[in-house]
């Protein structure tokens, strides 16, 4: 023990051999600690009695943005199905393969692996409850989903680009005969 | 004074208690760490449950969290405050048959726990999961346990109480208002309650126990074992005097408001928010106030840091003390909340607290006691040396590799591109992205288990060499308290105070427990008249009940917070009146699953189905395990009825109707969903029976209850 603390225990401070020095504050802790109080007090100022934005407000504002970065990037699915090529989808191997990958891990859990249908509808009949059946409208389908049927909506979740030739590979169950077909759903459209 | 007579009479210190209560640190220690590690391994590979109901995450993650706080640091506790207190008194502790009837009591509640919770028994509210007999039992061991403290606290021969004490006093007084307050439940069964408070009153009361479990289970009183464990340890003089009075009413005062920061952008309103930001803010200097105190007690004696295991043990543990208690304040910053809540960051910041405080600091406590209690050395320093080297590793490692996944995690989550669409849309991702991290965590915590053992067989080597136990004795006569030479003043006369001490403390936790949940209780009078939601049904409930009892509120929250990526991930944020007759709330604290306060018609009822039997036949590459005991279970529809009296008499309005005949309306909802299922090609003649069918029937209504007005609560 240096003679430099003896001077400053505190006399009578004696708890079991334990002693206690008299050191003052350390003056960057009490300036930390009013510096918090500080910015407690202008900070609940500023939200709770001042015109600080409610947690609604500021939600507002940021949908607001989001749905605005949304419609700005909305893509017009008309333009989109006049500009592609069917032909060219389904000859390019490695995104069809992908569509296919895709199709197993998001869509196979419903259509079953080989479209015959099982929570959702059959994909290889030619009875559709939705869609015509058609490019347009697959596509739509898998874009939208139809949320109070159970099918969820998939625009967000799988790549714009990829979208294409996941209706393409789709669409190519058409005529294909697995075994245990669901029964048919929908109407007939030939 | 008669004191006088007994002058010549010496004592002994009760050390047994002691003793015992640091052996059933030890064993429970490691219990609690083992089931933590089994926990850590579940996330990594879904499949270490091995197929048991009782070993599913769900219902070992609370397994976990009670051992850890209630047997390993409840433990701790009591040994560290039944050796310390009889010395500052200079007095043996009051009752040894009450020090009995606490040890004894405290291993029954935990034995209780532990059988409990893997069975299922839970009220779902974090670090108060047991249900109403043991809260009983609880609150009347803590009763024990404070007249013994009390008692030798008014026995004592010392005329001050040391700064140790004060932290003792605070924490035994909080503890039991917490404990108290918030477990005030209406039983239902032998093991089953439904808690008086609802939604949002709920939340707020169980995290502001939940809250101040840390603050005054974790925190006051081991900085009471540190005011006491490294001034002897080092044998050096407590740093400030000043600073001990300041930090300790600060801190114990500021610590009880900042429980609204586990709710920060949720339905809470906004007040109550703000309210725990400052609150969480202003606790960072107090609580550095004790980690100052603690650390500069070594000025002088810093050599002990490189030579002394015990010194390494106590100094980082305050050292962790201090980085916890800078997070925690940083994490109360609504910001940045919303990246870390629900995320593995809040789980790494709970660990830096646990492992590397309170972990320890019992550690540095116990091998600083083994010895001196057994009279003898400790068996090798070196081992112990290397315990602290290995234990430390353990904790970066966790620490680092939860934060690593946690803020992964957590920006994942909030990316949102220039088309206004979320980046990784797909929740699973977010989680697979971090499995490899969750295998890192689980190195961590096995050498942090490594280390205790080479401590447990240090410990023994230690006792085994040594002639026993021998109580200490009371090597001061017993004289009366000392007396000044002059009056005391200001607080140092408060100090010799007892009581006007204890009831200051009670006043200064109780304002802002009291500011904070008695506006929240009266939130029941708006909602019950301005906006009224319909009630889940019989079946909706008793499905409800298997999700509480699956522990599913430690991986999914119910809570859509108001953030544009939650909104955009989960839908429309979540309400007030939504949860308004959660009993208890499911808003949960932690997303290694989705949020699911939504969730309800999103999938057809077989896509539920499946999902039970195997989450991954579903969603590739989910980490959520198998329930299969669901598909075969049956629904306890016989007690829907006294379940649904329980609520209506808490104000859920049910019509009389529906509680008279609740397990048959029951039962009629659950054929519709179990005929469905079978239309879609489910093989089970007695579906309808089966739990599987009432938990759908709860998650398909998740969000999807209409608000209804002006409703008659007479009917």
């Amino acid at each position: 023990m240096s003679s430099q603390d003896d001077d400053k225990l505190i006399e009578g401070h004696d708890y079991d051999g334990i002693q206690e020095l008299n050191n003052p504050l350390p003056k960057w802790w009490m300036i930390t600690f009013f510096l918090t109080i500080i910015f407690a007090i202008f900070y609940y100022a500023y939200y709770e009695i001042l015109s600080g934005p409610s947690s609604d407000q500021e939600l507002a504002t940021k949908m607001q943005k989001v749905e605005a970065a949304q419609e700005a990037a909305k893509p017009s699915l008309d333009k989109i199905v006049a500009s592609i090529n069917r032909e060219e989808l389904r000859s390019d191997a490695q995104m069809m393969k992908k569509a296919k990958k895709i199709f197993k891990r998001k869509c196979a859990a419903c259509h079953g692996r080989e479209g015959q249908g099982m929570i959702g509808p059959n994909l290889t009949d030619k009875y559709w409850m939705h869609s015509k059946g058609d490019f347009k409208g697959v596509l739509e389908a898998i874009r939208e989903g139809f949320p109070e049927k159970g099918m969820q909506a998939w625009k967000e979740i799988i790549d714009e680009n990829q979208q294409l030739y996941l209706t393409e590979f789709v669409l190519g169950f058409q005529g294909t005969n697995p075994a245990n077909p669901k029964e048919p759903q929908g109407e007939l459209i030939e | 004074m008669s004191l006088q007579m007994d002058e010549l009479k010496t004592q002994h210190y009760d050390d047994k208690t002691v003793v015992h209560f640091l052996w059933a640190t030890l064993f429970w220690g490691v219990i609690a760490f083992v089931v933590g590690l089994l926990a850590a391994l579940q996330l990594s590979y879904w499949g270490f449950n091995l197929n048991l109901e009782w070993l599913t995450f769900g219902r070992v993650r609370p397994l976990h969290t009670n051992a850890a706080i209630f047997a390993f640091a409840g433990n701790a506790i009591f040994a560290g405050i039944y050796h310390s207190t009889q010395r500052l008194c200079r007095v043996r502790m009051f009752s040894d048959a009450l020090s009995k009837i606490h040890f004894w009591g405290w291993q029954l509640i935990i034995v209780s726990a532990a059988i409990t919770l893997p069975l299922g028994f839970s009220q779902s509210k974090e670090y108060a999961e047991l249900e109403w007999p043991i809260d009983i039992a609880i609150t009347l061991v803590w009763v024990v346990f404070a007249i013994n403290f009390f008692m030798t606290l008014k026995n004592r021969k010392e005329k001050h109480m040391y700064v140790a004490l004060w932290f003792y006093i605070a924490t035994i007084i909080t503890v039991a208002v917490l404990h108290i307050f918030n477990s005030i439940e209406i039983p239902v069964g032998y093991l089953n309650s439904y808690p008086v408070y609802a939604g949002i009153q709920d939340a707020l009361v169980q995290w502001w126990y939940g809250h101040n479990a840390v603050a005054f289970f974790l925190t006051t009183p081991f900085l009471g074992l540190m005011y006491y464990y490294i001034p002897k340890a080092a044998n050096r003089p407590v740093y400030s005097y000043k600073l001990s009075i300041i930090h300790f009413w600060a801190l114990i005062f500021i610590y009880i408001w900042a429980g609204p920061h586990h709710l920060l952008n949720t339905a809470l309103p906004d007040w109550a928010q703000t309210l725990g930001v400052v609150f969480s803010v202003m606790l960072w200097a107090p609580s550095w106030g004790g980690m100052i105190n603690g650390i500069l007690t070594l000025r002088g004696a810093w050599d002990l840091l490189r030579t002394d295991p015990i010194i390494k043990f106590l100094i980082t543990a305050v050292t962790f003390y201090g980085m916890s208690t800078f997070e925690g304040p940083l994490l109360s910053i609504k910001a940045v909340s919303s990246l870390g809540h629900y995320t593995d960051w809040i789980v790494a910041h709970v660990h830096g607290g646990t492992l590397g405080w309170n972990g320890f600091l019992v550690f540095g406590m116990i091998y600083y006691l083994v010895p001196k209690l057994y009279q003898t050395d400790l068996y090798s320093k070196k081992l112990a040396t290397l315990h602290f080297w290995i234990g430390l590793a353990g904790i970066l490692i966790y620490y680092l590799s939860m934060w690593a996944a946690g803020i992964t995690q957590g920006l994942m989550w909030r990316a949102i591109n220039e088309a206004g669409q979320l980046v990784y849309p797909d929740f699973v991702e977010t989680v697979t992205a971090i499995v490899p991290l969750y295998w890192v965590r689980a190195l961590g915590g096995t050498l942090y288990i490594i280390g205790t053992i080479i401590m447990l067989y240090n410990l023994r080597q230690t006792v085994k060499a040594s002639k026993g136990l021998r109580e200490e004795k009371v090597t001061a006569p017993l004289t009366e308290r000392k007396k000044n030479d002059h009056e005391d003043k200001g607080h140092r006369k408060l100090e010799g105070m007892m009581v006007t001490f204890s009831i200051l403390s009670f006043i200064a936790i109780a304002v802002g427990s009291a500011i904070e949940i008695i506006p929240i209780l009266t939130v029941n009078d708006y909602a019950k008249y301005e906006k009224v939601i319909e009630p889940f049904s019989p079946l909706e409930i008793a499905g409800r009940d298997i999700y509480i009892r699956e522990g599913c509120y430690t991986c999914h929250s119910q809570m859509i917070r108001k953030l544009d990526f939650d909104v955009l991930r989960f839908g429309k944020a979540s309400t007030i009146e939504e949860s308004m007759y959660d009993r208890p709330f499911q808003w949960g604290s932690k997303r290694t699953g989705p949020d699911l306060a939504r969730v309800g018609k999103k999938y057809p009822h077989l896509w539920h189905y499946k999902h039970m039997e195997n989450p991954r036949s579903t969603v590739a590459g989910s980490i959520m395990p198998n329930y299969p005991w669901l598909l075969d279970k049956k629904t306890d529809f016989y007690s829907l009825r006294r379940k649904i009296y329980v609520l209506k008499s808490l104000g859920v309005p049910y019509a009389d109707e529906v509680v008279k005949n609740a397990d048959k309306v029951a039962e009629e909802q659950a054929k519709i969903i179990a005929d469905e299922l079978r239309a879609q090609g489910v093989n089970d003649d007695k579906l309808e029976q089966k739990e599987v069918v009432a938990l759908i029937a709860y998650l398909q209504e998740l969000g999807q209850k209409p608000l209804i007005r002006n409703i008659n609560l007479e009917k």
